[in-house]
């Protein structure tokens, strides 16, 4: 079909890159933002901004919240429906889970509950959780979204389309596509280091664009490439569920076997029992991790088989100095606090995983390695969205002497997509600071603020594109800057008026992540606008320009490439 | 040493090895110097030395700052930005890398 | 298949077939080779004696590379019907045999 290897290659990274770019565009910018999800957080929820904490007592502070939480009321209903026969009207929790990270200033409580006489699930359970503050024992109300890590992160790895898993699968695929667009950009272009510094933005569009693409591309190779392979890796059952198919009885009875061995009781005894003192259990932990030389805190404590004689209480660690995720955790029989295992070392291949999945999940401490990573997502941002202005530029000309309209749709999904996403994304902060605090499902509102407004920037990208048509610049482009810009300073505006938590105050206090997520908005506002005025310019110019000489001046452009 | 200067100099230090090897490029050379001539043999050698010994001496600043699997990430990172750096430089102030090579005769 | 002509000569329905069956090749074909490496790897793992979890951490781990690597073939390839064989044959033949081998191993 392509009569060298170098020209299918080209056909691979053209087509492949233009369709899944609005995919990875998405997956990468949102990537980018989950790096400083839990300081986002913080912005769009005031109550919760103030310093990170360890993990407060078991014994005093979570043991009577986590006995008063309840599961969720709409799992319960749908449990319901479930099961033979009505729900008993307090259900029998299984287990505790509590979660805390160096950069969380509240502490996540998860629980799970047994829902008996399913006929078809006889594991059946459902869910329940609890926000905390842990100074004080606080529950925080929990219809507040947590924009940063449970919306742009979900919308990172899975779109927010969890329909049947089908955001997973998309943006697996536009994974996979980023790397053959690697490979393959790397094969078609073929002086790779003798132009690895050139970008040359002041000859015409079409040289300057391909020469920022392939910038962007190469400097960050091996970020783009690692990310994507990574991040099919922490996947990867989802996408070849091996274990759960045709490999299933050897994967159980290896799970059965790794239990035994290990001495953990896989099944409740039906003995009720009183938890030991949990605190007790942590100071043992810890004195042990210290003596292994990785002293460190609590970041997931998990207990067991709730209120049984076969309860265990499983510490791991919260692994913040290193890249490796490290886990390293302890069990602990409930009911007395001896402990029962103390996991090995992880074999080669568990670490080599480890490193590779604890690079891509960034659970380290480590402020520069924080914003080269947002660096690396924006270069990959910056590639993909020149990757569609230079194939739109390439192909406008022809296409509107031909009259065919693929340019102008290319061009107008693709403003849709980069500045749509920019104003989606600053539409969700923006309601989140106008919206009434007492509203009820305040998140619900909040994310039709960002799907309507993508929705509204796509519409407008659409109607926006004619000029393409004729080989023109779309004036979306510098509509939707514009709209940006706009966007952005009103975030920053709002944060100080409806929190009076403003640029000055919290630059004197240090409190980063406000801090930091305003003067990010700030420079965004400014690049936005300045590149709404660029735009405009260069319209400007292109229409004192569009006159027969204009052909002239085409050829003398092209003849330069 | 605090990290924070470590770090700073590991960053300062890529930045210059990664400028010095693109001024050993001729085409960046002529850029740097607005001159038709490129460095010259012995020149580029000199400059490709002194890029190496940069980046060698920004990699151990990050191992001594950190923990090596992070120190090496850090490392790779700064090279990539780097890299975009000198690039961008190159493209808007190309001058302004003549300074590296104080002892070139400026054309 | 042809090597001489340039790949625009061919126009229509044929040339879409072409695509679609390329897309399809690399695609689906490529993600059913993929699946049996991992099948015949871990069967070829637990044979020389390695624990099952780590067996498909590995596999898992080298898995999205070698479809990278069948992924670009499916296009770069004279022959779609070479393709399509090796993928889909070779697929369905490594899934059968990591299977059979498994079941071997079992308890």
């Amino acid at each position: 079909m392509f009569s060298t290897f170098r020209l299918s290659m080209t056909w691979l990274h053209t087509w492949f890159g233009l369709v899944l770019g609005y995919v990875l565009i998405v997956v990468f910018f949102f990537g980018s933002l989950s790096v400083f999800d839990r300081e986002i957080d913080r912005w769009a929820i005031p109550e919760t901004r103030f310093a990170p904490q360890p993990m407060p007592s078991f014994d005093t502070m979570l043991a009577p919240i986590f006995a008063r939480m309840a599961p969720e009321p709409d799992e319960l209903k749908a449990a319901a429906a479930r099961v033979k026969g009505p729900l008993p009207a307090t259900l029998a929790p299984m287990n505790w889970g509590a979660y805390t990270t160096h950069r969380d200033p509240v502490l996540s409580l998860y629980a799970e509950y047994a829902v008996p006489n399913n006929p078809a699930d006889p594991d059946d359970h459902v869910h329940g959780h609890a926000t905390l503050d842990p100074r004080n024992g606080r529950l925080l109300p929990d219809d507040q979204l947590k924009i940063g890590s449970e919306f742009f992160y979900p919308m990172h790895y899975g779109l927010n389309l969890a329909w049947k898993d089908l955001g997973y699968w998309i943006v697996g695929f536009a994974a996979l596509v980023m790397l053959a667009a690697l490979v393959s950009g790397v094969v078609i272009h073929r002086r790779l280091f003798r132009e690895l510094f050139t970008f040359r933005p002041r000859k015409h569009v079409q040289r300057s664009t391909l020469d920022l693409h392939n910038l962007t591309g190469v400097v960050a190779l091996p970020f783009h490439f690692m990310f994507a392979l990574t991040g099919l890796t922490v996947f990867a059952s989802i996408y070849l569920p091996v274990s759960e198919t045709l490999l299933k009885p050897q994967a159980v009875a290896a799970a059965m076997a790794d239990a035994a061995a290990k001495g953990l009781p896989f099944k409740p005894a039906g003995v009720q029992a009183p938890l030991a003192s949990v605190d007790a259990m942590v100071v043992e932990a810890k004195r042990r991790w210290a003596a292994r030389g990785m002293p460190g805190e609590v970041g997931y404590l998990y207990v067991n088989h709730v209120g049984d004689r076969n309860s265990t209480v499983t510490l791991y660690r919260a692994g913040s100095d290193r890249v490796t995720l490290v886990g390293q955790p302890i069990h602990f029989e409930g009911s007395t606090g001896r402990v029962l295992l103390e996991e090995p070392s992880p074999s080669a291949v568990a670490s080599v995983n480890d490193f590779l999945t604890g690079l891509h999940l960034q659970h380290f401490e480590h402020w520069l390695l924080r914003w080269f990573y947002v660096f690396g997502g924006l270069c990959g941002c910056a590639c993909i969205a020149t990757g569609f202005i230079f194939f739109v530029e390439k192909r406008k000309r022809q296409h509107a002497k031909a009259g065919t309209g693929g340019a102008r749709w290319a061009d107008a999904v693709a403003v849709a997509t980069v500045t749509g996403m920019l104003v989606a994304t600053l539409a969700i902060l923006v309601a989140n600071r106008l919206l009434p605090a007492d509203l009820a499902q305040r998140g619900d509102w909040e994310k039709a603020a960002f799907w309507g407004a993508w929705v509204l920037a796509a519409a407008h990208a659409l109607w926006r594109s004619a000029p393409v048509r004729d080989a023109r610049l779309s004036s979306a482009w510098a509509e939707q800057c514009s709209a940006v810009a706009a966007l952005a300073f009103a975030a920053v505006a709002l944060n100080w008026i409806t929190t009076g938590d403003h640029l000055v105050r919290t630059l004197a206090e240090r409190f980063w992540p406000v801090a930091g997520l305003d003067l990010a908005l700030l420079v965004v506002g400014m690049i936005a606008g300045a590149a709404a005025l660029a735009l405009r310019r260069r319209a400007g110019a292109a229409i004192a320009k569009s006159d027969p000489a204009a052909s002239t001046v085409d050829a003398a452009e092209a003849a330069n490439a | 040493m605090p990290e924070a200067l470590l770090l700073a100099a590991a960053l300062l230090f890529s930045a210059g090895g990664i400028a010095w090897l693109a001024l050993a490029m001729e085409v960046h050379w002529q850029q740097a110097h607005g001159s038709a001539t490129g460095p010259g043999r012995r020149t580029a050698t000199a400059l490709r030395v002194l890029g190496g010994a940069a980046l060698l001496a920004s990699l151990v600043a990050c191992l001594v700052a950190d923990h090596a699997t992070m120190a090496v990430l850090v490392w790779v990172m700064s090279l990539a930005a780097s890299a975009l750096l000198v690039a961008l430089t190159l493209a808007w102030r190309p001058r302004w890398l003549a300074w590296l090579a104080p002892w070139a005769r400026r054309a | 298949m042809d090597n001489v002509e340039n790949h625009s000569q061919q126009s229509g329905p044929m040339r879409t077939l072409q695509i679609v069956s390329r897309v399809a090749a690399g695609v689906l074909g490529g993600w059913s080779f993929t699946w049996g490496f991992v099948v015949l790897g871990i069967a070829l793992a637990l044979a020389a004696g390695m624990p099952y979890a780590d067996a498909q951490t590995l596999l898992y781990l080298v898995a999205f590379l070698v479809y990278l690597v069948v992924f670009c073939w499916s296009f770069a390839a004279a022959s779609i019907a070479r393709v399509w064989l090796v993928l889909l044959g070779g697929g369905a033949a490594m899934t059968g045999l990591g299977w059979w081998m498994a079941r071997l191993q079992a308890v």
